[in-house]
């Protein structure tokens, strides 16, 4: 296969450095970590049960583990604190 | 990274509220231990307490005993416990407060009669902060697991004198120079490798998807729906280097669905059953096409011989998902190549190699392509035609969207109307209120004057 370039293919005149595609921050997927995570965490306040409270923190984890795009989620995460 | 620093909050957190739930977990029991006392203990014999305890006297509240736990527990807990235990007592029973003192001072020695039930009750406890653990260690390994993967591809395929250091003059994200990344990191599971700087394209990004190997439940998950780490390359083409070209190559199943499921290839392309008479692609691979120029003068020669060919497909084609050649693609960049395939495991990078080196070979091949001038009239044709469908669709959808304004429009209009009607209403009423205000003035002017 190699044959099909005999000379160098390489352009260095053409490069163009990388350009990151931006994505607004309501476009990103949803994790669905973080939200099980909310669900547990009210049913075990309502129902003052352990077992969902521990299901909440196993799935904060989760979703903290799952960040993509840590200024962004980071930034979420504040905001949920608040 | 901020996320170990979170992890150990997390953690801390975590034993935090173990700390809490053991605490109002004694209280439980000790409040349970009182109403047994109460209960067994013949009340006629317990009338006068004994004043050897006469602090107990002083405080209403049951006194902890040495052994308790030592914080004090929170009235709120306390209320709620005895809510809960208080079920089993008989109504016409007297309640806890008058006599709690007796409780204490009997003989019997609370640690001992609450301990034997204590484990059952931390079994949740210990089991989710061992799955908090696991979680925690599995994050940090599968993370260095995923990372060996991308690292290894990169030193296999993008390092000095590899393929793509003799194709693109530019690697990675950076400005050039040498010790820019050539990586980057997306997340735990997703890694990108630029490059551009190459006759016939502007860039090519490689995406490496892998398996969420740092998530212990996706782990769990994985076992019982397997997935396998991937990675696509994107070639964006040069506008003026790609004849109309709409192919693709896939599994047959996966190029059914691909068929279906891909926009242009949908419209344009059919699924082509494979030619009599000459080398082809192995059984089970299918080709969908827009012509069979185009998928013969693709599927060449060299390729069958090398990667996609009866014998050498078992070896070396195995990890091929889909290439799909188009210059309909929908986005910003409309001529695209991609490529799917299945990454091998860190040690065995080399395996792919043949299937990465499909990329500049298809590169050269498209970026020279012209199709026949019989070939061309008809994919013109097709592409004026799916043009003025996009552009109807688009007249459409502009008029629907102008319609739905005219009508929110009306009906804001129509709202104010009937606003300003009520008001007219309101103003006739008052009109009519004053003439029959003035109509009775006279009257009274008359009274008053007689």
């Amino acid at each position: 296969m190699s044959s099909s370039h005999t000379n160098d293919p390489r352009q260095p005149s053409a490069a163009r450095p990388y350009v990151a595609p931006q994505v607004a921050p309501q476009d990103l997927p949803v994790g669905y970590a973080g939200f099980i995570a909310v669900i547990f965490g009210v049913a075990g306040v309502m129902f003052r049960y352990k077992l969902s409270s521990w299901l909440a923190l196993i799935f904060c984890a989760q979703s903290v583990a799952n960040m993509r795009n840590i200024e962004n989620d980071l930034k979420q995460v504040m905001m949920a604190m608040m | 990274m901020a996320n170990p620093s979170l992890f150990s909050i997390l953690c801390i957190f975590s034993l935090f509220l173990a700390l809490v739930n053991a605490d109002s977990h004694f209280e439980g029991f000790e409040a349970e231990e009182d109403e047994i006392e109460d209960l067994t203990i013949d009340p006629a014999s317990l009338r006068s307490p004994p004043l050897s305890n006469p602090t107990t006297l002083a405080d209403p509240t049951p006194k902890p005993p040495p052994s308790h736990l030592p914080s004090p527990h929170p009235p709120t807990t306390f209320d709620f416990w005895d809510d809960d235990e208080f079920e089993g007592v008989p109504a016409d029973h007297p309640p806890a407060d008058p006599k709690p003192e007796n409780a204490t001072a009997a003989p019997t020695p609370p640690p001992a009669a609450a301990t034997p039930p204590a484990p059952r009750s931390f079994t949740v406890e210990i089991l989710c902060g061992a799955f908090l653990v696991m979680f925690a260690v599995n994050y940090f390994t599968g993370k260095r697991e995923n990372e060996n993967i991308a690292l290894s591809w990169a030193a296999q395929f993008a390092a000095k004198d590899s393929i793509f250091e003799k194709n693109f003059s530019l690697l990675g994200i950076g400005d050039g120079g040498d010790d820019a990344p050539l990586l980057l990191k997306e997340g735990q599971t997703t890694f990108k490798f630029y490059a551009s700087g190459r006759r016939f394209c502007q860039g090519l990004l490689a995406t490496l998807e892998l398996k969420s190997r740092h998530d212990l439940i996706a782990r769990i998950y994985n076992m019982i729906v397997p997935c396998r780490d991937e990675i696509s390359f994107e070639v964006f083409m040069n506008d003026d280097a790609m004849d109309h070209v709409v192919f693709a190559l896939a599994k047959k199943k996966a190029a059914k669905a691909m068929h279906k499921d891909v926009r242009d290839l949908q419209r344009f392309a059919n699924v082509l059953s494979p030619p009599t008479g000459r080398k082809w692609v192995v059984d089970d691979l299918a080709v969908i096409s827009e012509s069979k120029e185009v998928a013969a003068d693709f599927v060449t020669d060299a390729v069958i011989d090398q990667v996609f060919g009866e014998k050498a497909f078992e070896k070396f084609g195995k990890g091929l998902i889909s290439l799909h050649f188009s210059d309909q693609h929908p986005g910003v960049h409309k001529k695209v190549l991609l490529f799917k395939f299945v990454l091998p495991a860190a040690k065995n990078m080399a395996d792919m190699s043949r299937l990465v080196a499909l990329v500049p070979y298809y590169i050269d091949l498209i970026g020279r392509y012209k199709l026949s001038s019989q070939a061309r009239s008809k994919t013109e044709a097709a592409r004026q035609k799916a043009a003025q469908e996009a552009q109807k669709e688009l007249r459409n959808a502009q008029q629907e969207a102008m319609q739905r304004r005219k009508a929110e429009r009306k009906k804001m209009m129509e709202e104010a109307e009937a606003k300003l009607s009520a008001e007219a209403i309101r103003k006739k009423e008052a009109k009519e209120r004053a003439r029959q205000m003035k109509k009775a003035m006279p009257r009274m002017k008359m009274a008053r004057g007689a």
